[in-house]
């Protein structure tokens, strides 16, 4: 029993990922590696859904990472859990990227940020889900809105335009794309929910 | 309505980064007044936006970028690690250079201790060696003056006078030696001095020379000849000269006291 409760992690509610980031603190070769293992897919596939090339893809994720590697202070688990935190950093990145390629980088240099801001922990009946899961029940939500709707979040998020940009882009009226991306997203937020 | 109705239902969008610019400065201006409502909103829909990253299939990245990457990352290391030992060759633990620091200030201190110890040690014995020095002489004074006291009281001693001179006067005890006392005396010339002689009885005999003494400003003195060059028996008289400092080995003037043994 002794034995036991000395093997028992100290802390069950660090995450492991958190744990991997305190040792980057230490310039800890093995545990930068296990991250980039358990998460450079799905950076990678972000960075790439959004900039579409492989190469300037992996510039960037090189990128990512490599400022995770030489600032991993700058993540405080306090704050947040890692993997959406990493993302974000990634999906600004690539956006940045995008936006100086199509010189639209005038139009949100302002909102965009270095490092992600505060992300709220994911709600209570999320905290038991595994990237895996969560990466499906995310698809399969989007899938079930209209097509429409589905595209709008996605101008916005992948290509990083405004409402108006994306009322441009697919011909709607601008009230009407504010709906979209609003009640798509609160629907995603109660699918979420309602399939624990 | 509350000010923070009208920007309820732009959380999301905001989140996503997709208001356009009027909107997302207005909403800025009202997060940066300090409203914790919308900004614990705001962080809500970061985590649902951040949820949309999921939409894009994963994929895998060249093993030439991960190659890349651990190549920079383990040379990051490997300069961070050679820092720290070059720093901890080169700078001493601050802790030891507190102890050395310490053990040099003790040291230091030790030694100034010691040289005043020495110091103090050197004094006291040149302290004492003087007191004792004063206390030997003390002694030997109050030795002569008691002997000069036994000498002058004694009844054995001889009382040795010249009725010419009555300033002058000698005591003589067989033993303890000869006093010899003046008063109202006239001062010798320059530094003379005045010599008392032994005359002895036998016929021929030359005068024996003894101490010398000159009076003080009031014309006193009291001399004490502990060992007389002569026993009281052999001699005939006393005599006192004025002579050179330091004395003659013969009268070089007139005696000017001159004091028979009856």
């Amino acid at each position: 029993m002794f034995l036991s409760a000395l093997l028992s992690p100290a802390n069950p509610e660090v995450s492991p990922d958190a744990t991997l980031v305190s040792r980057l603190l230490q310039k800890d070769v093995s545990a930068f590696e296990q991250l980039y293992d358990r998460h450079s897919r799905a950076v990678y596939g972000l960075v790439l859904r959004i900039l579409q090339q492989v190469g300037t893809a992996e510039e960037v994720v090189q990128d990512v990472f490599l400022q995770l590697w030489r600032h991993a202070e700058r993540y405080d688990e306090s704050r947040g859990p890692f993997v959406p935190w990493l993302l974000t950093l990634a999906r600004n990145r690539a956006l940045d990227t995008l936006r100086l390629k199509s010189e639209r980088q005038r139009r949100r240099e302002d909102q965009t940020e270095e490092l992600p801001p505060v992300i709220a922990g994911p709600p209570e009946f999320e905290k038991q889900l595994d990237e895996k899961r969560r990466a499906e029940k995310a698809r399969t939500l989007m899938s079930s809105l209209n097509p429409q709707q589905r595209r709008a979040i996605e101008l916005a998020y992948f290509e990083g335009l405004t409402h108006s940009e994306i009322a441009e882009a697919l011909k709607e009226p601008l009230g009407t794309v504010k709906s979209w991306i609003r009640n798509g997203l609160l629907r995603l937020k109660e699918g979420l929910q309602a399939t624990t | 309505m509350s000010s923070c109705d009208q920007f309820r239902e732009m959380y999301e969008a905001y989140a996503l980064g997709a208001l356009d610019a009027g909107e997302r400065a207005s909403f800025e201006a009202h997060l940066a007044a300090g409203c914790t409502n919308c900004a614990e909103a705001v962080e809500e829909a970061r985590w649902l936006v951040s949820q949309l990253a999921y939409l894009a299939p994963e994929a895998a990245p060249s093993d030439m970028l991960k190659g890349r990457l651990m190549k920079t990352v383990r040379a990051d290391a490997a300069a961070a690690a050679a820092k720290l030992p070059v720093r901890a060759k080169s700078a001493i633990p601050v802790w030891l250079w507190a102890g050395v620091a310490a053990l040099l200030l003790l040291s230091a201190y030790s030694e100034w201790t010691s040289v005043q110890l020495r110091k103090d040690i050197r004094e006291t014995n040149a302290r004492t060696a003087a007191l004792l020095q004063q206390r030997q002489d003390l002694e030997a004074q109050l030795e002569l003056a008691k002997r000069e006291a036994t000498i002058l009281t004694d009844p054995a001693s001889v009382k040795i006078r010249d009725p010419k001179n009555p300033q002058l006067e000698a005591m003589w005890h067989s033993s303890l030696g000869i006093v010899l006392t003046g008063q109202k005396l006239p001062l010798p010339s320059g530094n003379r001095v005045l010599q008392l002689w032994l005359i002895p009885k036998a016929a021929g005999g030359k005068p024996m020379p003894s101490l010398t003494v000159r009076p003080d400003a009031e014309g006193k003195f009291v001399l004490l000849v502990a060992n007389p060059p002569e026993v009281m028996t052999e001699t005939k008289a006393l005599a006192i000269t004025e002579e050179p400092e330091g004395g003659s080995p013969q009268p070089t003037s007139t005696p000017s006291w001159v004091g028979g043994l009856t």
